[in-house]
């Protein structure tokens, strides 16, 4: 119990002030006060590789690698709570460290109202949402071990961020009205054109590529499946290596073009409440039918 | 014994003996372990949940330790995962990582380790000679007191809430009483409660399968209402994915800068492998009064502890002799270390083949299953005749309290204690029979004579230095050399005084 308290303070201070963890092991207090007068001045924070070299990690450490090692290897760390073939990375882009490409060093900005939701949503739901929504699988408990991992690894990100500030370059660009609605026939044009090379003519994709689509892709209820969201990931991000050289609108036909495609429902709907509803519409509606 | 033959005894006791390949019926024996291992599933996948880790620790538990246990022990005795040291491992660990983490699960894999290797250091020290003095009061005590706190710790699963740490574990109620309506998800409470009352509802009819039945009545529940609300506004928490290897070796890691985390795990370690032990042991000395092979209970300790130390070699925890999994097999028919086996490789088999339907598990099925079986260690019938008895009822009584308010190790080193001293205070009681016939005194001396029961007698003889008495020690099964030098004593006192003393020996 002492050791997770002081893991969670560790945390805090993380965010607080840009503290930096070696600083606050290592006791040396110049390089912390200097990180406060600067948060720009980036402190040297151990990398993954550095901790993955040593051979003793404390609890809140060896939290960092196994959530960095869930983010990029979701299905062989994590694979109790995923549903499909996407990993973290396959859209928090390089680890969650890309920007505009919903980059992870998010921990200042929880726990946030969300409008998706309508309750405050603290760090551990929001990722506990994506093994839901993004990643097709079992919600975790709030107390699952890996959901612990990624909010550390998230909070290890986030040095030197800003409470209640979003970093710089977060989420994935909003792109401007083009004033024509997005149309997926063009979308698929585009797809074949500049992204099937990749993600395949039925987007199943080749590993490490993710799927676009089916049942081994997002759910229905996943915020890429909002049109913009997704044409503000694919204008920034899309295709690997010539980012941003479609223009907006070929954006939003492909993301409009994406959101037609079949894949897993929307787990917030109940199925067989639905299929009850649905009998009893067709039961009621049949009586009156009967009655004229 | 001579160093040599004491060696070739131990090499004989560390090897397997397959000596009961002889005669075996392969047929009856593969039919009981394979039931075993259906009922092993949700116990293993429970106990992982109570050491903290994810349910294929659990799993592999019951297939390799298990597996290791039967084919270097003697008897049908069932080993695996198991309540008791399932809580202790969890509640050790807990102090030095956070639960779950990395390092937690490489303290519980060290742990393990830890405890495999005193057992095996007790069975070099011929160990299992002092497990017969652990009374069967405690022993029971201990599992009612296990039993409380399992129906506490099923309380978070089944009423859906987040884990509350408590210092006593009635102060749960008090939270669960006065705050329900905000706290309780009445989803969950509903599939935890259809499974308690269907389970405790089943258990005069099936005594021996209603754990797996109230399993299939409370995941039915939770499949229609996770199916009818969905999984966002039921918030029913399902297990999850459960991915099994065939051979899931590894290799534990141990460094000097966990030296610290061993130092301060180490007296439960020691509390664990005596538990696991005296739980294994009991089992064992059971068999041996009723079954008809012939059961080692050094063989026994030797085959724990190994289990043990492998455990962590193959991606699990350690475990023990398991009362409720060792009792099915019986009554199945099992004989033999070969229905163990078989269950072994049956449980990794049916969990791989259920794998897919393991998934949707939904936990509070799983929570009611947990108090079930805390409530099924809870045997009234089995504490009537301690109580009944004045000393056995003060251990009996005396272990719950305990285990239940001062924690499970705390509470095992206190029934040992009380069960040791309560022992040594029945046996140094001492019955005399005295008869005086035309001036001979004869005592007839019943109990054992040795330092601490040697003052009632002593003060008899001095009294009267002029007796010719006649001491009758042919019921006396033991007499330390204190007792030879009081005789010597009063001899010598009675021929200075014109006395008499005569010692009838066995």
């Amino acid at each position: 119990m002492k050791k997770n308290t002081l893991a969670l303070l560790r945390m805090l201070a993380v965010v607080l002030g840009g503290f930096s963890i070696a600083g606050l092991s290592n006791a040396d207090s110049s390089i912390a006060r200097q990180s406060i007068a600067d948060p720009s001045n980036a402190v040297a924070r151990p990398t993954i590789e550095e901790l993955k070299a040593r051979r003793f990690l404390d609890d809140y450490e060896s939290n960092v690698v196994f959530g960095y090692n869930i983010v990029m290897e979701t299905e062989r760390y994590a694979g109790r709570y995923t549903g499909n073939r996407l990993r973290c990375t396959s859209c928090h882009l390089k680890g969650g460290t890309q920007p505009d490409g919903f980059p992870l060093n998010v921990a200042g900005i929880y726990p946030k109202w969300r409008s998706k939701n309508s309750v405050r949503n603290g760090i551990g739901l929001r990722i506990r949402d994506c093994f839901l929504y993004s990643l097709n699988g079992v919600m975790p408990p709030e107390e699952a071990p890996e959901v612990v991992a990624v909010a550390a690894y998230i909070h290890y990100l986030s040095e030197g961020e800003v409470i209640g500030r979003p970093p710089s370059n977060w989420g994935v660009p909003t792109l401007p009205d083009t004033f024509v609605d997005p149309n997926p026939v063009r979308g698929g044009i585009v797809y074949k054109k500049s992204c099937a090379v990749c993600h395949g003519a039925d987007g199943e994709g080749i590993d490490p590529i993710p799927p676009l689509w089916g049942a081994d892709s997002y759910s229905a209820g996943a915020g890429l499946n909002k049109i913009e969201k997704a044409a503000g990931f694919i204008w920034a991000n899309m295709p690997l290596g010539q980012e941003r050289s479609l223009s907006h609108q070929q954006a939003k036909d492909v993301a409009a073009f994406l959101h037609l495609q079949v894949r897993p429902f929307n787990p917030r709907e109940g199925r067989l409440k639905k299929l009850a509803e649905r009998i009893y519409h067709w039961l009621t509606r049949s009586s009156d039918e009967d009655k004229q | 014994m001579s160093a040599r033959a004491a060696a070739a005894s131990l090499l004989r006791e560390a090897l397997p003996d397959i000596s009961w390949r002889r005669g075996v019926n392969v047929r009856r024996e593969t039919f009981a372990g394979s039931i075993g291992a259906v009922l092993a599933i949700p116990q293993a996948i429970i106990f992982a949940y109570l050491v903290g880790l994810p349910p294929e620790y659990g799993l592999y538990c019951a297939a390799f330790v298990a597996f290791i246990a039967s084919l270097f022990g003697s008897a049908a005795m069932v080993s695996g995962p198991n309540t008791a040291v399932s809580i202790l491992l969890g509640l050790t660990v807990v102090q030095f990582a956070g639960r779950g983490s990395p390092l937690y699960t490489d303290c519980v894999l060290i742990l393990s380790l830890m405890v495999g290797l005193i057992q095996l250091g007790i069975w070099l020290v011929r160990g299992a000679e002092l497990f017969r003095y652990f009374s069967p009061a405690a022993i029971t005590g201990i599992k009612a007191g296990v039993g409380i706190l399992l129906i506490t710790s099923a309380l978070e699963g089944s009423l859906g809430l987040s884990p509350l740490t408590s210092t006593f574990f009635y102060e749960k109620f008090y939270v669960v009483i006065w705050g329900w309506n905000e706290l309780v998800n009445p989803y969950a409470a509903t599939i935890s409660a259809i499974t308690i009352v269907g389970g405790l509802a089943m258990r005069k009819r099936w005594p021996r399968t209603y754990i797996i039945n109230a399993l299939l009545l409370g995941s039915v529940t939770g499949a229609l209402i996770v199916g009818y609300w969905g999984p966002v506004d039921s918030q029913v928490e399902l297990l999850g994915r459960v991915s099994l290897q065939a051979f899931p070796l590894m290799w534990p890691r141990v460094s000097p800068e966990y030296w610290v985390i061993i130092e301060g795990m180490f007296p439960n370690a020691v509390a664990i492998a005596v538990l696991g032990l005296t739980q294994s042991l009991v089992i064992a000395r059971d068999l041996k009064t009723h079954a008809v092979n012939t059961v080692d209970l050094h063989k026994e300790t030797f085959a724990q502890g190994l289990a043990n130390v492998l455990s962590p070699f193959f991606s699990t925890f350690a475990g023990s002799g398991s009362f409720n999994r060792t009792n099915v097999a019986m009554e199945m028919g099992a004989k033999t270390p070969l229905a163990g086996m078989v269950g072994a490789v049956a449980v990794l088999l049916i969990a791989y083949v259920l794998g897919p339907l393991l998934t949707y598990l939904p936990m509070p099925a799983l929570a009611g299953i947990l108090a079930l079986v805390g409530i099924g260690m809870i045997r009234w019938k089995e504490a009537r005749p301690f109580l009944q008895h004045r000393m056995e009822g003060a251990v009996y009584s005396i272990t719950i309290f305990a285990v239940t308010f001062l924690g499970l190790d705390v509470g095992i080193f206190l029934a040992a204690l009380v069960s040791i001293i309560f022992f040594i205070a029945g046996a140094s009681k001492v019955a005399f029979d005295i008869e005086r016939k035309d001036g001979l005194e004869h005592i007839a001396v019943k109990g054992n004579l040795f330092y601490a029961s040697l003052d009632r007698l002593s003060q008899h003889l001095h009294a009267n230095p002029a007796n010719d008495t006649v001491l009758d020690l042919r019921r006396v099964s033991y007499c330390d050399s204190s007792a030879y030098s009081l005789f010597d004593t009063i001899m010598r006192e009675r021929l200075q005084h014109g006395g008499k003393l005569d010692v009838i020996a066995a």
